[in-house]
C-alpha cells in the first residue's frame, strides 16, 4: 500500500470525549478512563451489567441543520460533525466547498438504532412498520445524508468491515486522488451505540465497554502536513490464533521503518485476553509516549481506527514526531502505519 | 479516458446464482425461455405484508463446502452459500481449483447475513438474561465474518473489501476491483455481490409500498406497480491483461459512479446522475451510445425508477436511443439488491458471449417515457458492448460497460 504524496489536510472527531478532535486529543493525553453509564435496555431489566461510554449531548454550535438531518440517526449526526471538523481544519468553508470532493464512509455495525427500532415494528405489526425509518437502516444512509448536506454529487461510497477497514479506504482514496476521480477525499468512519451492540460486546468479555463516535480525515495531494506513510499490512487472518501469530511480524515490520523516537497509538481495550498479543508484539521498544484511546473512550468498533488516525495526526502535528498506529483489527486483517509530521 | 490496451481488465471467470438457476448454463436456459421465477416466500413470516412472493433461490441440499469443518459451516448463512457457489463457478471457469493467486476479494452486499442479526434481536428481546449462543450470532451476522468462511474453505488469506452502496453494491464492487487492477495495486481480483432475502428488508420495501402487490414486476410497463425482491450472488474474476493466466471471456471496459442528491429513496426524475455515469463509463470504454448494443437497465418496475431511467437513457443516447436494445432482467428474477449489479453484469457478459438479448417480461403497454428498443422477448443479436445500470437508496448510481471478446 503506497500513500506517498497524500496528505492529511484536516481531521475531525466526535467521541465519548466530546464533539471535537481537540477534545479527543486532550482526553486521551490526560489518560483517565471516562466514566461509564449502564446501557438502557427496552423492556425487561437486564440481569447483568452493561456499561457504555456514550457521546455527550452536542454543544449548540455542533448541531448541523438540514432537511435530511431532521430524522437522521446518531451515527449521521456524529459523522456530519466530524466531517465539518475536518473540512474547517483544512481551511475549507463548508458552505462553499470546491468541486471534486469525494466521500468514503466506513462502518462495522452501521445504523443500529433505526434497524432495531424498525425490526421491532416489523415483529409487532409489519403493516404498521414505518416507511420513514426503513431507509435510515441502510448502511449507506449516513454517507448519503452527508453528501446531500455538503452538496457532493460525485463519488460517494460506503465500506463495511472490521474496526480497521478504514485502512483499505485510505488506499482507495489515494487511488481516486491520484487518478483524478476526485481532488480531495473525505474519509469518515463512524458508529453509534445501541443496547444490542453494547450487550453483544459483553458476550466477548463482561468488561468490554461499548462506545460510539466518528473520525474524519480529509486527504489531499495538494497540501502539506502529516502523511500516512509506511503502511504495513494487510496481514490477513480468519481466527484469533492466526491474528496472534501475525502481530509480532506486524510490529517488527513497522519498527524496522522507524529511524528515531516515535509515539505509539495502540488498540488495547483493557481486557488482557484481547490485548495480550498486541501488547507483547509492541513491547521491547522505547516509545516517546504510548496512547491507548480505547482504554479512555471505550470500544467504538467501526470508528475506532479512525479515531486512532485522527489522534495520530494531531500528535504528529503537535510533537513533530512520527506516530505509529497499531490496528490489529478483530476479524480479517492487521495493519499498522506511521504518520509522519 | 479509455484504458490503454495494456490496462485492459479481462474477465476470465464468472459465476452466477439466481432465482433462475444455479450457474451460467441454468441461467442462460431460463433467460432464453423467457422464464420468471417468483413464488411465495416460506422461510419467514409474510403475514401482514402486502407482498408475499419473491424470486427465491433453490440452494442444493448438499453443502457447498468441501473442506470447512461442519461446526464452522453451521455459522454460514444462506447468502454466503450462494456467494460460495458463484465463486466456485467463476474459479472453475478460469481453470482454477482455488483462490491461490487472487490478490483481493471485493464484494458488495446491502444486507450481509441479516437473518442472523434478526435472530440475535429476537433472542435478546425475549430474554433479560445472558444467552450463550448470542455470541455466535453477534459475530457471524457481520459480512466480513461470513466471507472469512469462504477464505477458510479455500485456505486463502487476502484482503476482503465489502462495498455497501445499497442496490448498487455489486456493480460498485466490480468497478472498484477494476480500479484496483488499473491502478496496479492488484493483478487478479474476485469481485461481485450477494444478498439473500431477509425479513427486515422484505418488510422494509413493503412498508415503502415499493413491492408489486401482485408479485409480478413489470418494468417499463405503463401500469407497473412495484418491484419484486429476489436473492442471489454473482462473481467475476478480473485479471490485468498483462498478467492474465486464463482465457478472457470479455472486458470490464468502463465504470463510473456518481451521487444523486435528490432524495434518500427516490431518484431524480431526470436521472441526472445516471446520465453522468453512463457518459463517463462510456468515455472510459472509448465508446459512444451508438456502440452500446444492449443495456441491462436498473429497471426495478417502480413508477419513479423506470421513468427516471428511461429519461436518462434518452437524454444520454440522443439520436441513437431508438436503436439501443434495453431490458430489465429483474422482471424475471426480482431485485437482488446488493447482488443485483453483479448478477446483471454477469448476464451482460453471458449475453455478449452468446450474442443474445434477455427480455423484459410482463410488459402489457409500454410506458410513454420509453424511447429505446425495449426487448420483450429473448432474441439473438450482434453486438460488442453492453452497459448495465445500478441505482440504489442514498442516490448511489453506478454504470459498468462490458466489452465482448471473441469466443
Amino acid at each position: 500500500m503506497n500513500l506517498d504524496g497524500i496528505h492529511i489536510r484536516g481531521v475531525g472527531a466526535v467521541s465519548s470525549a466530546g464533539w471535537s478532535a481537540d477534545d479527543l486529543l486532550r482526553t486521551v493525553r490526560e489518560g483517565n478512563p471516562l466514566p461509564t453509564v449502564n446501557c438502557a435496555r427496552p423492556g425487561d431489566e437486564r440481569t447483568w451489567p452493561c456499561p457504555v461510554r456514550l457521546v455527550p449531548p452536542p454543544p449548540p454550535d455542533k448541531t448541523a441543520r438540514h432537511p435530511r438531518l431532521r430524522r437522521s440517526s446518531a451515527i449521521t449526526r456524529y459523522s456530519v460533525a466530524a466531517a465539518l471538523g475536518a473540512l474547517v481544519d483544512a481551511g475549507h468553508d463548508p458552505a462553499a466547498l470546491p468541486p471534486g470532493l469525494g466521500i468514503l464512509f466506513v462502518m462495522m455495525n452501521g445504523c443500529v438504532n433505526y434497524t432495531g427500532r424498525f425490526f421491532n415494528e416489523v415483529l409487532q405489526n409489519p403493516a404498521q412498520a414505518s416507511p420513514l425509518i426503513f431507509p435510515e437502516t441502510v448502511f449507506n444512509a449516513p454517507a448519503s445524508h452527508i453528501a446531500s448536506f455538503l452538496g457532493i454529487d460525485g463519488v460517494v461510497s460506503t465500506q463495511v468491515g472490521s474496526s480497521n477497514a478504514i485502512v483499505e479506504a485510505l488506499d482507495t482514496a489515494a487511488f481516486w486522488i491520484r487518478s483524478g476521480i476526485v481532488e480531495e477525499c473525505l474519509i469518515i468512519a463512524a458508529e453509534e451505540c445501541d443496547w444490542l451492540s453494547a450487550e453483544a460486546l459483553t458476550y466477548y468479555h463482561p468488561k468490554f465497554i461499548a462506545a460510539e463516535g466518528a473520525g474524519a480525515l480529509l486527504l489531499s495531494a495538494k497540501s502539506t502536513g502529516p502523511q500516512v506513510r509506511e503502511v504495513v499490512g494487510p496481514l490477513c487472518y480468519t481466527s484469533w490464533d492466526e491474528r496472534a501469530a501475525l502481530l509480532p511480524d506486524l510490529a517488527a515490520q513497522t519498527r524496522a521503518k522507524l529511524t528515531g523516537a516515535a509515539i505509539l497509538i495502540d488498540d488495547r481495550c483493557g481486557i488482557h485476553r484481547i490485548d495480550r498479543a498486541e501488547q507483547a508484539a509492541w513491547s521491547g521498544a522505547q516509545w516517546q509516549a504510548v496512547r491507548s484511546p480505547k482504554l479512555i473512550l471505550g470500544e467504538s468498533m467501526g470508528a475506532s481506527s479512525a479515531l486512532q488516525l485522527v489522534l495520530g495526526t494531531l500528535e504528529a502535528r503537535d510533537t513533530h514526531q512520527p506516530v505509529v498506529i497499531s490496528m490489529p483489527g478483530a476479524n480479517t486483517a492487521a495493519y499498522a502505519c506511521v504518520i509522519t509530521p | 479516458m479509455p484504458f490503454p490496451p495494456s490496462q485492459r481488465i479481462a474477465i476470465t471467470g464468472a459465476g452466477i446464482v439466481s432465482p433462475l438457476g444455479l450457474g451460467w448454463e441454468a441461467n442462460e436456459r431460463s433467460l432464453a425461455a423467457d422464464r420468471s421465477a417468483f413464488r411465495p416466500v416460506d422461510f419467514f413470516d409474510t403475514s401482514g405484508l402486502i407482498a408475499k412472493t419473491a424470486g427465491v433461490v433453490d440452494l442444493p441440499t448438499e453443502s457447498p463446502f468441501r473442506t470447512l469443518p461442519a461446526r464452522k459451516q453451521s455459522h454460514v448463512d444462506r447468502s454466503t452459500r450462494m456467494l460460495l457457489l458463484a465463486i466456485r463457478e467463476a474459479l472453475a471457469q478460469a481453470g482454477r481449483n482455488g483462490m491461490e493467486g487472487i490478490d483481493a476479494l471485493v464484494i458488495g452486499t446491502s444486507a450481509g447475513a441479516m437473518p442472523l442479526g434478526e435472530a440475535y434481536f429476537e433472542n435478546a428481546q425475549h430474554a433479560p438474561g445472558r444467552i450463550p449462543s448470542q455470541l455466535s450470532r453477534a459475530e457471524h451476522y457481520q459480512p466480513q465474518r461470513q466471507i472469512n468462511s469462504i477464505a477458510d474453505e479455500f485456505g486463502w488469506r487476502g484482503p476482503v473489501i465489502i462495498v455497501s452502496n445499497a442496490c448498487a453494491s455489486g456493480a460498485n464492487a466490480i468497478g472498484w476491483a477494476a480500479d484496483m487492477i488499473r491502478s496496479g495495486r492488484c493483478k487478479r481480483v474476485l469481485a461481485g455481490g450477494f444478498d439473500a432475502l431477509a425479513r427486515l428488508v422484505f418488510a422494509g420495501f413493503d412498508s415503502l409500498r415499493a413491492l408489486a402487490p401482485s408479485g409480478i414486476p413489470r418494468p417499463f410497463d405503463a401500469q407497473r406497480d412495484g418491484l419484486a425482491l429476489g436473492e442471489g450472488a454473482a462473481v467475476m474474476l478480473l485479471e490485468a491483461e498483462d498478467a492474465r493466466q486464463s482465457a478472457a471471456l470479455g472486458d470490464v471496459a468502463g465504470y463510473s459512479t456518481a451521487t444523486d442528491l435528490h432524495h434518500l429513496t427516490q431518484p431524480d426524475p431526470e436521472g441526472k446522475a445516471a446520465i453522468r455515469t453512463m457518459t463517463s463509463a462510456c468515455a472510459q470504454a472509448g465508446v459512444s451510445p451508438a456502440h452500446i448494443g444492449y443495456i441491462n437497465s436498473h429497471g426495478t418496475g417502480t413508477p419513479f425508477n423506470d421513468v427516471a431511467e428511461a429519461s436518462a437513457i434518452a437524454a444520454w443516447a440522443g439520436d441513437a436511443v431508438s436503436t439501443i436494445p434495453v431490458s430489465s432482467t429483474k422482471s424475471a428474477m426480482g431485485h437482488l439488491l446488493g447482488g443485483a449489479g453483479a448478477v446483471e453484469a454477469v448476464i451482460c457478459l453471458m449475453a455478449l458471449r452468446g450474442q443474445w438479448l434477455p427480455a423484459s417480461l410482463n410488459v402489457r403497454t409500454m410506458d410513454p417515457a420509453v424511447r429505446f428498443d425495449l426487448v420483450q422477448k429473448f432474441r439473438q443479436a450482434r453486438f460488442e458492448h453492453a452497459l448495465t445500470n445500478s441505482f440504489g437508496f442514498g442516490g448511489t448510481n453506478a454504470t459498468l460497460v462490458l466489452q465482448r471478446r471473441s469466443a
